[in-house]
């Protein structure tokens, strides 16, 4: 285990450890494009020098490892210097794009140019011209001129994904990213190449020019678009949900996330919401409030309360949820019909050999858990008969968050419609479920960015999520429903025991900052 | 707030202040009686005062030599504006040298303070604040100004030309 000192701390590194991770164990800044802590040491960008005390020339950080008693140091005015010429390199042949960039409030470039450059081009020449708005594959757009060349993402595409779509190609200052002919960049991972592109060479196609990123707030949540359950941010604002970005956990995800899951915020905005409770009586839908809509629910269960009546969950609500709906049906409402609607029963248990899982539920552990607690062992086709033989009268439903990935939703729907009752409660809307007659009752559910949980993932890891933002305020949690159905009245939850901090960025601007007139650019509304 | 208040003797000597005041008044009224000419008072719907050229009105949205708007919607004006008056709908656009161009842009002149700080932003003179100021209008939503009236209003003419000219640009190589 050699020790260093970085900066005039004094540090100790696992052995063969680089002086750029050496850095990051410490906390110290350091400017870098190429180097990626999921990615190989390519050392092409050349911007992570420091001074090595004993060594004549500035060395890069990210490949040169730690020997023992090494000095380390990147404060200094030949290392600034340094920086500053190697930037105004990097900066040769990039355009002024910035407007009309993508990236430009969370660009590389940028934050080290108001570090280090700050200085007046003494470049005559002209710019070398390249592709613009290159068309990569159905999720990626690609700029080649704003390009750096730092190879991440080809990088990416080598040694995670192993598909080698990307590639270098030309050379000189003509080198340009391209997918190799007849090629497209189409895996399920291709967005992360857009992430840890620190520049707007590569731009999300989903994303592209819906917002600038200085408009958006960004909080902590976990995926719920499969069983893997990765760490992610969600970027908002109160215009709705915009996009959602991987958040590093060395025990679940790493660095990365599926293209998949990054369609998760699609389901959570306004125009995909059902925004009031909406009953079916006789001659047509009428709306009404959520609240109401569950206590007007309340009577009818209590008189079916017995066997006619049946709950359908699926499992992409929190284990508090569960915790809460499972016990008061046993309980209160005296029925053990209680049943789990399993997606894709045939794909439950594909893996892709990286994040993506079969299971496109982000909480089957955590259901099948509560299930079992409760000694509940329902098979679906018991359901199934009960309806048919019209045993099961009235059917609680709490329905799906993620309605893409259950292809079975119209068919189950017109199973659970046999029901002389139905409740069914959920977030989004769907047209199969407004075209049904007969006794209908849609309460709107809260989805999981408007909530506090725990999700249970493939391997048992419990992870709680904090509440990001509300879209829909009037709509209820299943806590919170059940609560209403069982004809109790609504208490304010005391959510202490599981959340002390509360999901505030650590960079979040404060007064002091806004006093001081420092600079607030990317940080939110202003 | 604390209120000063007068007390005692002083209160009662108002009244040299108010004939300093009905002084100045009758200077006024018997120089202007006197030299008529010189009188400063318009007659404002005929006769209308000319401010100078910097005077900040009503936007306008410059237009490029094509006839096709200026702004590349990089949204720093609405940024920058400290009354949050400008809304921006961007969007790509089918020429990849153009890339991305706004197809709503509306700024509700209710709203705006005439601070001129959107023009300051705007990297490309694509806004500035021109010489009108009289917009009459019969309701509110005649005051949220869309780009058919910030760039081709009849009093425009056609448009106003930009003076950053990409094709210019792009021989020069930046």
């Amino acid at each position: 285990m050699p020790k260093c000192t970085i900066n005039g701390k004094e540090v100790e590194v696992k052995e063969g450890s680089t002086i750029m991770e050496a850095y990051y164990q410490t906390g110290e800044a350091i400017a870098h494009y190429c180097y990626h802590p999921g990615l190989s040491v390519a050392g092409v960008c050349r911007l992570c020098i420091c001074e090595i005390e004993g060594n004549p020339r500035p060395q890069i950080a990210c490949n040169t490892v730690v020997t023992e008693g090494m000095k380390i140091n990147n404060k200094s005015e030949k290392i600034k210097d340094g920086v500053k010429w190697v930037l105004d390199f990097h900066l040769i042949n990039h355009p002024l794009d910035c407007p009309i960039c993508d990236q430009a409030g969370e660009c590389g470039l940028q934050d080290q140019y108001m570090e280090f450059g700050k200085y007046n081009p003494e470049m005559s020449e002209r710019k070398v011209k390249k592709h613009k708005v290159v068309d990569l594959g159905p999720r990626v757009v690609l700029d080649s001129e704003r390009c750096i060349l730092c190879s991440r993402c080809t990088r990416f595409t080598e040694e995670v994904t192993k598909t080698n779509e990307l590639g270098l190609f030309n050379r000189g200052d003509r080198t340009e990213i391209g997918v190799v002919e007849g090629k497209q960049l189409d895996n399920n991972y291709s967005m992360n190449t857009v992430d840890i592109c620190p520049v707007g060479a590569l731009t999300s196609k989903d994303f592209r020019f819906r917002q600038r990123v200085w408009y958006l707030k960004d909080a902590d949540t976990i995926c719920t678009g499969c069983s893997t359950g990765c760490n992610t941010k969600v970027y908002f604002n109160k215009e709705g949900i915009f996009r959602i970005k991987p958040r590093y956990n060395p025990d679940v995800n790493g660095h990365w996330m599926t293209d998949t899951g990054r369609d998760a915020y699609k389901f959570v905005n306004r125009e995909a919401r059902l925004l009031r409770a909406q009953k079916h009586t006789g001659s047509g839908w009428t709306e009404l409030a959520p609240g109401q809509a569950a206590k007007d629910v309340s009577a009818d269960l209590k008189s079916a309360a017995g066997d006619s009546l049946a709950l359908v969950l699926t499992a992409q609500y929190t284990l508090e949820e569960y915790e809460a709906i499972i016990p008061a049906f046993i309980n209160e409402f005296k029925t053990k019909k209680i049943y789990f609607w399993i997606n894709n029963k045939e794909s439950f248990d594909d893996f892709d050999g990286l994040l993506a899982r079969g299971d496109k539920n982000p909480n089957t552990k955590g259901l099948l858990r509560v299930m079992e607690k409760h000694g509940l062992s329902g098979s679906w086709s018991d359901l199934e008969a009960g309806l048919n033989s019209g045993a099961i009268k009235t059917v609680v439903v709490a329905g799906p968050e993620n309605q893409f990935v259950f292809p079975d939703m119209n068919e189950k729907i017109k199973l659970l419609s046999k029901a002389k009752k139905l409740v069914w409660m959920q977030s989004g809307k769907n047209e199969a479920l407004n075209a049904l007659s007969g006794d209908v009752t849609l309460i709107p559910m809260k989805s999981y960015i408007e909530k506090e949980g725990t999700y249970v993932n493939f391997k048992g890891l419990e992870q709680k999520v904090k509440r990001v933002t509300t879209v829909v305020s009037e709509a209820l949690t299943l806590t919170e429903a059940t609560m209403l159905m069982a004809g109790r009245n609504l208490t304010i939850p005391t959510t202490k025991e599981l959340f002390v901090e509360s999901n505030r960025r650590e960079d979040e601007v404060m007064l002091e900052h806004r006093k001081k007139n420092e600079f607030v650019f990317r940080r939110g509304s202003l | 707030m604390s209120v000063v208040q007068n007390t005692g003797e002083k209160k009662n000597w108002y009244l040299p202040g108010i004939f300093t005041g009905l002084g100045i008044t009758m200077k006024h009224l018997f120089y202007n009686l006197l030299n008529r000419k010189k009188m400063i008072t318009l007659d404002y719907p005929e006769q209308k005062y000319e401010y100078s050229p910097r005077f900040k009105g009503n936007h306008i949205l410059t237009v490029k030599k094509d006839g096709s708007l200026r702004c590349t919607a990089c949204m720093l004006c609405a940024t920058n504006c400290p009354a949050e008056c400008i809304k921006i709908t961007a969007a790509e656009h089918e020429d990849p040298s153009v890339e991305k161009y706004p197809i709503s842009y509306e700024i509700d002149m209710l709203r705006c303070v005439f601070c001129g700080f959107c023009e300051e932003a705007c990297p490309v003179d694509a806004i500035r604040l021109g010489p009108e100021w009289q917009t009459p209008g019969l309701s509110g939503t005649n005051f949220i100004y869309d780009i058919q009236k910030l760039a081709y209003r009849p009093q425009l003419k056609g448009g106003i030309l930009t003076h950053v000219d990409d094709e210019e640009r792009h021989k020069a190589g930046i």
